[in-house]
């Protein structure tokens, strides 16, 4: 650019085309529009050189400067959300760990009821059976001891008979002097009974 | 009357126009204070509204000092 | 003393062709300050964001954070007004911004402000004008009447709108231009005011010079006033480059 030719030559410029110039105030009667900014002579040049300029400083800006920021912007926005996923990623695979040895827990301790339960139910059956087979033995003993006591009982019966027919034939003789048949004393002994 | 004083006189004049923009500005201000002092949340976002409003209502003012200029310096 | 319009003329400087456009129109290339502040303020521009975008990192260095902040605050007013669009039209409504801004900072370093010559405002704001109108053109054709027939208004109202639509629509280059130099002008010319009245006073004597202490303050003041002026004029200049393009970009559906 031509920036860097800068005014070292101010006398050099012919007097015919500068109207107004430095020192006093060109204003007050000043031919043509008073203030400096309406000496159109200076336009043209100043339009021309701006739409020059801004076009270079618009150029630069939208093809270098913007792209630049914008990526660097963007770049950051980026690796901020990709952060921020990342995390929320570890968070759910933790919670997702979490849950699953929630899980695993879960179903030892339900193993570990069925477990219980089931040694529980075998001490029971086998408790129960070695209970059945004790009350069959004792309900054995006890029928023996029944039929040995009914045996005995009816032996005792049977005897009783006899003795009352002896004692009723001891009495009979006693009393009357004489002995009374056996046939008649059982007879007797039974319609007593 | 002569030329130059009626000159100054109506540059003068001209620039009374500012008085007029003066009071719209401070409406303004005055109105976004008063609101951003009940919501002071609100007031960060009505920034840019605040100034196009201030700057849409100055541009009067300006163009009767402009003018005041044009004349004094006609 | 030196009229406070003098900061406005311009200096022939360094002798260049004439050369003639295609209209016949005899345009004098010679180099005056006008064309020196805006060469320095556009290679201003170009050599800060180039060093500060030189080697751009996603960790931002303490330069590239003040490119990267400008470039951030544009983009988001951009896309505030004109949605999600504004990435092409961003460039140009950033070298605006950029190229205003930086002829109205040197304005309160230099000797020259090329902002107060109206022909650079208004350049600047027809060039707006007309890229508007060509892409107004380009995306609605035939449709750009809408712009200036509000939709859901009654006809006996359009009567009244469409005139003042069309008129607003044609004088917005001629504000958008006056806006820009008269602040500018009026600005300089203030401070140049306030200057004489110390120079002036300090002439009178010894109470003169303390008397002067005070539109020196004023100057002081105003300075800082004017920095201020100088950002929220190119600001203005963005904010309303958006505004009209939104107005052709989004016809007829508002977001």
């Amino acid at each position: 650019m031509a920036a860097e030719e800068t005014p070292n030559a101010p006398g050099a410029a012919p007097a015919a085309l500068d109207g107004a110039h430095a020192g006093t105030a060109p204003a007050e009667h000043g031919g043509g529009g008073g203030l400096p900014q309406f000496e159109l002579q200076y336009w043209g040049g100043q339009i021309v050189w701006l739409l020059l300029i801004f076009a270079v400083l618009y150029l630069l800006m939208s093809r270098v400067f913007i792209p630049r920021l914008r990526r660097v912007k963007d770049t950051r926005a980026e690796t901020i959300a990709s952060a921020v996923a990342e995390a929320r990623r570890v968070q759910d695979e933790a919670d997702a760990q979490a849950a699953a040895a929630r899980a695993d827990i879960e179903q030892a301790r339900a193993r570990a009821r069925t477990v219980a339960a089931e040694a529980k139910a075998k001490a029971n059956a086998d408790f129960a059976a070695r209970q059945a087979e004790a009350d069959a033995r004792i309900a054995e003993d006890l029928a023996a001891a029944e039929t040995r006591i009914r045996g005995l009982r009816d032996t005792a019966m049977a005897s009783v008979g006899d003795i009352a027919v002896d004692t009723a034939g001891a009495m009979v003789e006693r009393l009357t002097g004489t002995a009374a048949t056996a046939a008649d004393l059982r007879a007797a002994a039974k319609g007593a009974a | 009357m002569e030329a130059e004083a009626a000159k100054f006189i109506g540059a003068g004049l001209a620039t009374l126009g500012m008085i007029g923009a003066g009071i719209g500005v401070g409406t303004i201000f005055g109105n976004f204070l008063s609101g951003a002092t009940r919501n002071p949340s609100a007031a960060g976002g009505q920034f840019t509204n605040l100034i196009l409003g201030a700057a849409l209502t100055e541009a009067l003012g300006i163009l009767a000092f402009v003018l005041g200029l044009l004349i004094l310096f006609s | 003393m030196a009229s406070p319009m003098e900061q406005f003329e311009i200096h022939k400087g360094l002798q260049l062709p004439t050369v003639e456009l295609p209209g016949g129109l005899l345009v004098d290339l010679s180099l005056n300050n006008s064309i020196m502040a805006m060469l320095i303020a556009a290679g201003l521009v170009i050599v800060f964001f180039e060093i500060t975008t030189r080697r751009a990192a996603v960790v931002p260095g303490r330069m590239q954070l003040m490119a990267e902040g400008l470039f951030s605050y544009i983009d988001d007013m951009a896309e505030g007004i004109i949605g999600h669009e504004s990435r092409k039209y961003f460039p140009y409504v950033f070298s605006i911004f950029l190229f205003v801004l930086s002829m109205n900072m040197l304005g309160l370093f230099l000797a020259f402000t090329a902002t107060s010559q109206l022909a650079v405002t208004a350049t600047l704001a027809l060039m707006t004008f007309l890229l508007v109108l060509v892409i107004g053109f380009a995306r609605n054709g035939h449709n750009m009447y809408k712009l200036f027939v509000p939709a859901g208004v009654p006809w006996y109202m359009l009567i009244l709108v469409t005139p003042i639509e069309l008129i607003s629509f044609v004088l917005r280059p001629v504000t958008l231009a006056l806006r820009l130099f008269g602040n500018m002008l009026g600005g300089h010319v203030a401070l140049k005011v306030f200057a004489g009245f110390v120079f002036s006073l300090a002439s009178l004597g010894a109470v003169g010079v303390v008397g002067a202490v005070l539109p020196l303050a004023g100057v002081v003041a105003l300075t800082s006033l004017e920095f201020l002026v100088a950002f929220l004029q190119a600001f203005v200049f963005a904010v309303l480059t958006c505004v009209y393009l939104n107005d052709v970009v989004n016809l007829g559906h508002h977001h």
